[in-house]
């Protein structure tokens, strides 16, 4: 932003040149690089970019709590007339908390599961000694009561495992507002949430800046999140801060070539789904020795010479506006440069450009029905005492899905909707109780290990998380072809299968030697792809395939499993929680809520016209990438019920808008539409 | 949690079954008379057959299982072979003076060992922290046993600081601390090492973790974070180790009784081994070992206490 803006009155808090190192055995990591920006009051000011691009690392060192190895190496960070890198430890305390407070990214893991809400707010106000005790609690339960907790009184005496995710985020953002910060920092609020908890999360936390007059400064890699709530927003890649600006210059006139790409690889953008997914080749550079001239270099679909040799200059548009890139003034400066919205600046890789059509499908390669899986929740003993006769949760529930070969079929549902234990269960890996599952027609259902083992070669399952389930201990080489040794097949020769299923990912030759915490989550991700690829397998299943990856490596593996399938004839069953995935790779959806298919049908028909409420809730939960499309209200409001106390009629009732005193008393059974739609709804949206 | 409870009491009352019965069985079944074996070698044939009448032993074994275990309910653990006192009577006179001992030694290497690993933690590779490390390994490498020896040749025999042997005038609570004072140090010594490596280890856990940033993030004390925090989460598998260690220091006790002759459970059970006075040494082990149970189960509790998720799961 232009230097004057940076000493305006508005400003609240000024980033100044800040450089941040980490020490590791690798070498120094030059984390944040010369970075500047301001942040103006009262503004929700959001910081975007891909994972390790410094985002964390700059709100850290606002609090001065970067871990022991960091070292900052200049810069200052102004707040009011201090400079809060040189503050001292007493200083900084009093800060932290009072005038800067923070919003954690999990709530699971950062709040301490040995203390209740009470005492945890208490001791925020430990520096209020004119406060009494009642009146600190008074305090906290009135926060408590603001963020939407109900029973405020009674839940603050809880811990924070009584609270669901949605709620314990809920208290964190109490436990942050609580003293009356003037900034309020939230690391990815929402990336621990389901879809409906974060829309609801968007705007508790918009309602409450208005109420509050606060600023507020969000870090997220969500370019829907950063839309719909921010005002301000600064791009960062590699540890520099490379554009920055009002929201809507971001979105809708953004000056540099990464800005743009990222926003052209976010599949909620795209709505054209025939064609394949636009990615930014190349992954973020090694940090221990940045280049000289321009960072994005490497993977810039415009990079000139000079690009490589010479900073680029951070050209200033307008009062608010930044960005660093040669193609925007001097020498270098292109006119034509950015091109109108409409057209693509990165390319689809392979650029063939449209996905391929998928093969007409006849008899299902898989096909469950009526399926029903228990989890035993307490001993025999134990419920009679406690004079329980229920002694289980449906955790799936009359499921019926099909897929047939080379279909994709995506199965959406938030946490603790029964969609991995539905995952698990078609490979047996999770008992059943009721209800069929056949494979190539043939009924697998419970199947004894040693009966199923041969089908495990046709079925194959790819993890969520991919670096954790992978062996650390072996090379890539192995792990890709360790299916082999699982089957006890010999006879091939294992290098050669390698290099096989190494080309067939994508994965360069010199990356078999190397071990799993040396890739980046999409090359981790691709030796998972490879595995699961080993066999020849007709049917994939796979969790989450993309979770966790930036959107400029998310379209590379989706673009690489529908390549696949169009090659080899793979039936995908795909498991996630992310809509605007499904709807670029699955041709047909099914919903779950609660262990239950709630709404099921072909993909485009579904978006363009949801039939179930909580469908169309889901739908219009996704934020959307673009500040002039923000929500003004969210659709359903609550959460996914626990599955100890499934409601008697419409599991959705609850939640639901249209619900009505028949949906309370009864189920709503599958019914089939003519159009093949299914649905389970009494009153099913026109 | 009245489940829990009534599980675990169940689950001590068998394992308590299972120690008399081996014990019982070691004594029936080791070839020769049980008489014999009770009252020794030179015992007279009137004493062996008063012996048999009194012990039931000429009825089934069943049954003399079924009378000991009968009368060890109702508090009756026999008679002591010798002076024919109750063996209940004669275990109830020299507990105090191991649980004291105990006591002691554990409270000391508490004391001393749960805040050092705990300033270990906060300043990992400080001079404290290494000074802690090396302690840990040397005190935990050395038996109790040498210790006593030691302790009781510098500070007893050579420097006279301290008293020798026995446990103090009765009555006199000052003397009776100055003869814990060598012993309990003796056998809290390794404990002290195991301590302060144990919460070291939990405690650089618990700082890494994401709520103590949040702590932090919220300004609170340092104090406030290491203490009323980190180490409230990190000082779980302690307890456990604690309560799990009781064994352990009850055998560290017999070597320290018997070196520093304090008359305690481990010397008696010492003392009756040596003269083959079984019922002591049935009684006194069944005694010992309905303590470490007790003692597992209330660091159970307390752990529950600490701790709202294992309570509610109870
Ligand atoms: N404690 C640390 N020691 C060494 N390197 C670190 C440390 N913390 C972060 N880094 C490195 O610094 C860079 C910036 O990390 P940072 O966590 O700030 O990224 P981020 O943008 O928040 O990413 P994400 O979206 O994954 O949270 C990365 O290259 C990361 O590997
Ligand atoms: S300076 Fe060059 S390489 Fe960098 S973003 Fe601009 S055009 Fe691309
Ligand atoms: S059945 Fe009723 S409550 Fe359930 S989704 Fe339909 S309208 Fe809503
Ligand atoms: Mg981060």
């Amino acid at each position: 932003m232009p230097k004057d803006a940076l000493h305006s009155p508005e400003t609240l808090l000024d980033v100044r040149n800040l450089s941040v190192d980490f020490r590791t055995p690798r070498g120094r990591v030059k984390a944040l690089r010369d970075i500047s920006f301001p942040i103006r009051k009262n503004r929700i000011v959001g910081i975007v970019g891909e994972s390790g691009s410094g985002k964390s690392t700059v709100l850290w060192a606002l609090l001065g709590l970067l871990a022991k190895n960091a070292d900052v190496m200049g810069g200052e960070v102004r707040f009011g007339d201090r400079d809060l890198l040189q503050a001292s430890e007493a200083q900084l305390r009093a800060t932290r908390g009072e005038e800067i407070s923070v919003v954690f990214q999990d709530p699971m893991t950062s709040q301490i599961p040995v203390l209740t809400y009470g005492r945890q707010m208490l001791d925020i106000l430990y520096r209020r000694p004119n406060v009494s005790a009642a009146e600190k609690r008074r305090l906290a339960v009135e926060m408590l009561g603001k963020v939407g907790i109900p029973d405020p009184d009674k839940r603050i005496d809880q811990y924070p495992h009584h609270f669901s995710g949605g709620m314990r985020q809920r208290a964190g953002i109490a436990m942050a507002l609580l003293t009356g910060p003037q900034l309020l920092l939230a690391d990815e609020p929402t990336t621990a949430l389901d879809v409906t908890m974060e829309a609801q999360i968007i705007h508790l936390l918009q309602d409450l800046q208005k109420e509050l007059d606060a600023t507020v400064v969000v870090v997220s890699h969500n370019l829907g999140l950063i839309a719909e709530l921010c005002d301000d927003v600064v791009v960062m890649y590699a540890g520099e801060v490379i554009e920055a600006g009002e929201v809507r210059e971001i979105f809708h006139n953004a000056q540099h070539p990464y800005t743009r790409a990222l926003l052209e690889c976010d599949p909620a953008r795209i709505d054209d789904v025939s064609r394949k997914l636009p990615v930014i080749p190349g992954d973020i550079p090694d940090l221990t020795k940045p280049r000289s001239g321009c960072i994005y270099a490497p993977r810039c679909q415009r990079a000139l010479p000079v690009c490589h040799e010479t900073l680029p200059p951070d050209v200033a548009r307008g009062e608010t506006s930044l960005a660093r890139c040669h193609l925007l003034d001097g020498l270098h400066h292109d006119p034509s440069w950015p091109p109108p919205l409409d057209v693509m600046t990165v390319g689809q890789e392979g650029s063939a450009g449209t996905k391929p059509a998928r093969a007409k499908h006849d008899a299902a390669l898989l096909e469950v029905s009526e399926l029903n899986v228990q989890f035993e929740t307490i001993g025999p003993l134990r419920a009679r005492l406690k004079g329980l006769s229920q002694r289980h949760v449906d955790a799936v529930l009359d499921v019926g899905l099909s897929v047939a070969p080379g279909e994709t079929v995506g199965l959406v549902g938030e946490s603790g909707s029964g969609k991995t234990t539905l995952g698990r269960c078609v490979l047996n890996l999770v008992p059943s109780q009721a209800g069929s599952v056949r494979f190539e027609g043939k009924e697998i259902r419970n199947m004894p290990e040693a009966r199923f083992k041969p089908l495990r070669r046709d079925m194959a399952m790819m993890f969520q998380d991919p670096v954790g389930s992978l062996s650390p201990r072996k090379s890539v080489r192995a792990l890709i072809t360790e299916p082999f040794q699982i089957h006890d097949i010999t006879g091939v020769d294992l290098d050669a299968e390698a290099e096989r299923l190494a080309e067939m990912v994508r994965l360069p030759k010199h990356f078999l030697s190397r071990y799993p915490h040396e890739l980046s989550g999409g090359q981790a991700r691709r030796v998972g792809v490879a595995r699961a690829l080993a066999l020849n397998p007709k049917l994939i299943i796979a969790d989450e395939p993309t979770a966790g990856l930036d959107v400029s490596v998310q379209g590379e593996i989706l673009n690489l499993m529908a390549d696949l399938q169009a090659e080899h004839g793979l039936g995908y069953l795909i498991i996630t929680h992310n809509l605007p995935v499904v709807r670029h790779i699955a041709d047909r959806l099914a919903i779950m809520y609660l262990g239950r298919i709630v709404e099921e049908g072909r993909t485009d028909e579904v978006f363009a016209r949801p039939v179930h409420p909580y469908t169309r809730a889901l739908v219009e939960g996704v934020p959307q990438p673009d500040p002039d499309r923000r929500r003004v209200h969210v659709s359903i409001s609550g959460e996914v019920p626990s599955l100890l106390n499934r409601p008697k009629g419409c599991d959705f009732a609850g939640r639901c808008p249209f619900a009505q005193d028949r949906c309370r008393a009864e189920k709503p059974p599958h019914v089939t539409m003519a159009d093949g739609r299914r649905h389970a709804c009494h009153f099913p949206l026109g | 949690m009245l489940y829990y409870l009534t599980k675990r009491l169940g689950l001590s009352a068998v394992v308590i079954g299972l120690v008399v019965l081996v014990l019982f069985s070691l004594l029936h079944f080791i070839p020769g008379d049980p008489a014999t074996i009770a009252l020794g070698p030179r015992a007279t044939e009137e004493a062996i057959a008063r012996y048999a009448e009194k012990m039931h032993l000429n009825e089934p074994v069943w049954r003399q299982f079924l009378i000991y275990i009968g009368n060890a309910l109702t508090g009756d653990l026999g008679l002591d072979v010798f002076s024919d006192r109750p063996v209940t009577a004669i275990i109830m006179e020299r507990i105090c003076f191991t649980l004291a001992l105990v006591g002691a030694g554990m409270g000391w290497a508490m004391l001393l060992g749960i805040p050092l690993g705990c300033l270990a933690a906060v300043k990992p590779n400080s001079w404290l922290d290494r000074v802690t490390g090396v302690l840990s390994v040397g005190t935990i490498a050395v038996p109790s046993f040498l210790v006593s020896i030691w302790a009781l040749l510098i500070f007893a025999v050579q420097l006279r600081w301290l008293p020798a042997i026995g446990a103090g005038e009765p009555g006199q609570i000052g003397d009776q601390l100055m003869h814990l004072i060598l012993p309990a140090f003796a056998i809290g010594l390794s404990w002290v090492g195991y301590l302060a490596r144990m919460v070291r280890a939990s405690m650089l856990e618990v700082m890494g973790e994401n709520y103590i940033r949040s702590a932090r993030a919220f300004g609170l004390q340092p104090r406030r974070v290491i203490f009323g925090y980190a180490l409230r989460v990190a000082i779980l598998p302690t307890i456990t180790l604690i309560g799990m260690g009781f064994g352990g220091m009850i055998s560290s006790t017999v070597f320290a009784e018997i070196i520093f002759a304090r008359p305690g459970l481990g010397k008696l059970i010492f003392d009756a081994v040596m003269a083959r006075n079984f019922p002591i040494v049935q009684g006194a082990v069944l005694v010992a070992t309905g303590l470490y149970i007790l003692v597992v189960l209330f660091s159970d509790i307390l752990i529950a206490w600490f701790d709202p998720r294992v309570r509610e799961s109870l």
